[in-house]
């Protein structure tokens, strides 16, 4: 495409002439968002009829605005009670929830909206920028080198659990076990399915992330009156200080928020990667880079950034091969097709030729979105940070009576409402026994994938596990797992001995060791 | 005085009672064809077993713009795309209704060569039948643009030196069973790589992961500009103009491989069809009218698809072609399945 000034004028106009319908849909999805179980895809699925009956410059505005603001929603659970309202929130909780517990929730709250909002924004906008380039990443990244994107994930496991690594190990590999339920990727024959019609797609997601984190925190929570300690509630007390506070950590964290945007961005463009995966693996970039890699997980502002902003630059990427080659990049881009064919929208290259207010259109709505979103939401933090005080008596149940619903809605099968109870159970014992839920986590979302990947990549070369090895950006990732393992080990011990040496050396003026 | 007619507890008791034992007694009476005949009163719900935004959604959606209007119900649709399809279906059977709003629109080909390799607890016809075919699909063997083969002559020399990876939707599927009848006839060899879906299918060979894809028509067909057909397994290749002349693989070969191609279809349980002749009788008429309508066709060519791969058939058709895909599935099992 030209950059025709006229054209770009022209969307701009049209996406600001949207916001009434922008408002609403941002609005809608941060609610759905916010409570776990009920998603962008299956909203959309609801409202179907409505889109379709929708001009489709304004449906599509719709969709997309909905979409992008349940990744922002799906982080106000996992901050202020541990439960993560979709699956690419997950990783917020390891600091998000940390935070809270401090007294910080407002301040993990506007680091949430601040990075999830400028994320998705740099990434709508480089989208437009960038299209013909980042629908041709997607043809680079394939079988083998997602194998090496899927450890940079399981490596995570390793890192949360560092101070236990063998907890940490075994609640990784029983996430594992239980990601390998359901049926072979190769002949589509069930195993390990119990004979549960339900399992033979594999242990859902939904009631798991339900389980084991909702249930499971509400579990906990009958035995305390608030979710933080009496002392920490006082100082919880909303202060628009606190919102200030979290805006200057927001802009300290600047640039990660730019980076791990592009993480999120361009493993959005993948298809059949998705938030879940990009927030886990920008988590454990940014710790790889961190200069304090410890800090992580016991509440530091870059662990609520860094996933926040990467699940938010996946909204754009996964719209990318669905505009650019007419193939959705996952299942929410899917309902968007079915939408845009219904309109008589040829998908694919010519798209940009035959519709170009359609194809970039799509992208300025998601920018107006990320906008509206930012100005609504950031005021709003001071309230909800107050969810902490609610006592648990009415919090709970509460809690527990809209996760079991949206362990329902997402495939509408009474077993999954079975389901999560179960995973919330073993959540519950996790927790008392000190095995990370989100190892176990991580196991059931990425393990699936990775055994995906690694048996198409296997199947591909004919049973030789060289084939592994046999790209260069394949090779080029492997070298950043290895790095990501080694750099933080090498970092703490670098640390370790500086302190030693700090307590060894007397102080220069005084002759005195050092306390 | 109050001379209001006020039903008692004691008179809606005996009423109900007597219009039960009448009802009960004369089940033959025009009543309950009047009743039949209100058939459908709700509206329909309909599992696909395959994923959202696919082929089937696309052409259901498009049908049911037609055939809506002629049931004044709308179509709700829900979709269970695992196990090749086989929750689908065991949801299908086991957990729905068997009402006549319970409605299944299945790829007849893969889904039922998935019946003969998993062997699942459900069986057809005796659970359910096919009563309306919306389409014929013929598995096509196709590049991307830029490959270095350039038609099928190519491809099977190639195959003849070393395994060509092949792009398929799933292992038990027309297009699979075709790959390895090709193979089987020309001493050639095709390493067959599932993707589950027909869109991870096209990105395998657009990202050159692949050779070769093999998979039904109208979808590749629909992304013309990435992909260039190089066979079809069928008899005749109906889209010859839009494909470039592309040869059938008989024709190229010499080969006798069966026609090899999808058929997408409406199903029902057949213990309602049975009881219900009339209601039924109703399904399958407006369907056909449906098939018919201009409505369904433009709504059908928006997607992208070519028209000439609408067809209808009805539900012997639909069981006569089921049946000898049962067949071909049960000659290519051992290679169909994990189960060597």
């Amino acid at each position: 495409m030209g950059w025709d000034s006229a054209l770009l004028l022209s969307l701009a106009v049209d996406a600001v002439m949207l916001t009434w319908i922008v408002v609403p849909a941002v609005l809608l999805g941060i609610l759905v968002g916010a409570i776990p179980g009920f998603s962008a895809q299956n909203t959309l699925i609801i409202l179907l009829p409505l889109t379709l009956a929708m001009d489709i410059n304004m449906a599509l505005a719709f969709m997309v605005s909905l979409y992008c603001a349940t990744h922002l929603g799906g982080g106000i659970p996992a901050i202020l009670v541990n439960m993560p309202g979709t699956g690419g929130a997950a990783a917020t909780t390891l600091d998000g929830y940390q935070m809270t517990l401090k007294g910080k929730a407002q301040q993990a709250l506007v680091l949430c909206f601040v990075a999830s909002t400028i994320g998705g924004l740099v990434t709508s906008i480089a989208t437009v920028a960038l299209l013909p380039f980042l629908a041709q990443v997607g043809m680079y990244l394939r079988s083998v080198e997602m194998v090496a994107v899927m450890v940079f994930g399981l490596v995570l496991i390793a890192a949360i659990a560092a101070d236990d690594p063998l907890k940490g190990i075994i609640a990784g590999f029983f996430g594992l076990m239980i990601g390998a339920i359901g049926t072979d990727h190769i002949y589509g024959t069930p195993r390990a399915a119990f004979g549960f019609l339900e399992l033979y797609d594999g242990v859902p997601l939904v009631p798991a992330l339900i389980g084991l984190f909702a249930i499971s925190e509400a579990f906990s929570m009958m035995e305390r009156s608030t979710i933080v300690p009496r002392s920490a509630v006082v100082d919880t007390r909303a202060h628009w200080a606190d919102t200030l506070e979290g805006l200057r950590l927001s802009l300290k964290y600047w640039w990660l928020t730019i980076w791990t945007s592009f993480v999120g961005l361009l493993i959005g463009v993948v298809p059949g990667a998705g938030a879940s995966i990009a927030s886990f693996v920008a988590y454990q970039q940014a710790r790889m880079f961190s200069k304090t890699p410890d800090e992580f997980g016991k509440g530091f502002a870059p662990g609520v950034v860094a996933p926040e902003a990467a699940n938010n630059g996946v909204t754009s990427g996964t719209l990318v091969p669905l505009m650019a080659i007419g193939v959705p990049g996952g299942s929410t881009a899917a309902v968007m097709m079915v939408v845009l064919q219904y309109h008589g929208i040829v998908l694919g290259p010519r798209l940009f030729i035959e519709s170009p207010e359609i194809a970039y259109g799509i992208f300025f709505s998601m920018t107006l979105s990320y906008i509206v979103m930012l100005f609504t939401i950031l005021p709003l933090a001071r309230y909800m940070s107050q969810v902490v005080l609610i006592p648990t008596r009415i919090l709970v149940p509460m809690i527990l009576s809209l996760t079991i619903v949206g362990a329902f809605a997402n495939r509408e099968y009474v077993f999954d409402m079975s389901l999560a109870l179960v995973f919330g159970v073993i959540g519950y014992i996790a927790r008392k026994t000190h095995y990370h839920v989100t190892a176990i986590l991580i196991g059931i979302i990425l393990g699936p994938l990775f055994e995906q990947y690694l048996l198409r990549s296997l199947r591909i070369g004919q049973g030789d596990l060289t084939i592994l090895f046999s790209s260069t950006i394949g090779n080029v990732l492997w070298a950043f797992v290895v790095l990501s393992v080694l750099l933080p080990w090498l970092r703490s011990r670098q640390q370790e001995r500086r302190r030693r040496v700090e307590r060894e050396t007397p102080t220069a003026l005084t002759g005195d060791q050092p306390r | 005085m109050d001379h209001s007619t006020r039903i008692t507890r004691r008179a809606l008791c005996g009423g109900m009672a007597a219009a039960g034992l009448l009802a009960g007694l004369m089940p033959g009476l025009p009543m309950s064809r009047a009743l039949a005949q209100s058939y459908p009163q709700r509206n329909f719900r309909v599992i696909i077993p395959t994923g959202q935004g696919g082929g089937a959604e696309r052409l259901a959606r498009a049908f049911d713009d037609a055939w809506s209007d002629l049931l004044k119900r709308q179509f709700e649709y829900t979709f269970h795309p695992g196990a090749a399809g086989q929750i689908g279906y065991e949801l299908f059977v086991k957990q729905r209704e068997a009402d006549g709003y319970n409605l299944l629109f299945g790829n007849m080909g893969p889904e039922m060569i998935m019946y003969a390799v998993q062997k699942p607890d459900y069986r057809f016809p005796e659970d359910f039948i096919y009563f309306s075919r919306t389409d014929i699909d013929d598995s096509c063997i196709f590049v991307r643009n830029d490959s270095p083969y350039k038609d099928l002559k190519s491809v099977v020399e190639a195959a003849k030196k070393r395994p060509v990876n092949v792009a398929v939707s799933r292992i038990p599927h027309p297009a699979s069973i075709g790959m390895l009848a090709l193979g089987e006839a020309t001493g050639s060899t095709y390493n067959l790589i599932p993707y589950g879906g027909g869109n991870p299918t096209y990105v395998a060979v657009m990202n050159g992961e692949a050779d070769i894809g093999a998979l039904p028509i109208t979808g590749v067909l629909s992304l013309s500009s990435q992909f260039k057909v190089l066979g079809v397994f069928n008899r005749e290749n109906i889209f010859a103009g839009i494909t470039d002349n592309a040869p059938t693989v008989n024709g190229a070969f010499g080969t006798s491989i069966p026609d090899l191609y999808s058929s997408r279809a409406w199903a029902v349980h057949s213990s309602w069809a049975d009881a219900n002749p009339e209601d039924f009788a109703l399904l399958e008429r407006t369907s056909q009218e449906a098939h018919a309508s201009a409505e369904f066709q433009d709504a059908f060519v928006k997607t992208g698809a070519p028209v000439e791969s609408l067809k209808y058939g009805d539900r012997q058709v639909c069981t006569e072609y089921a049946l000898a895909m049962l067949d071909l599935a049960k000659r290519y099992e051992p290679v169909l399945s994990a189960q060597r």
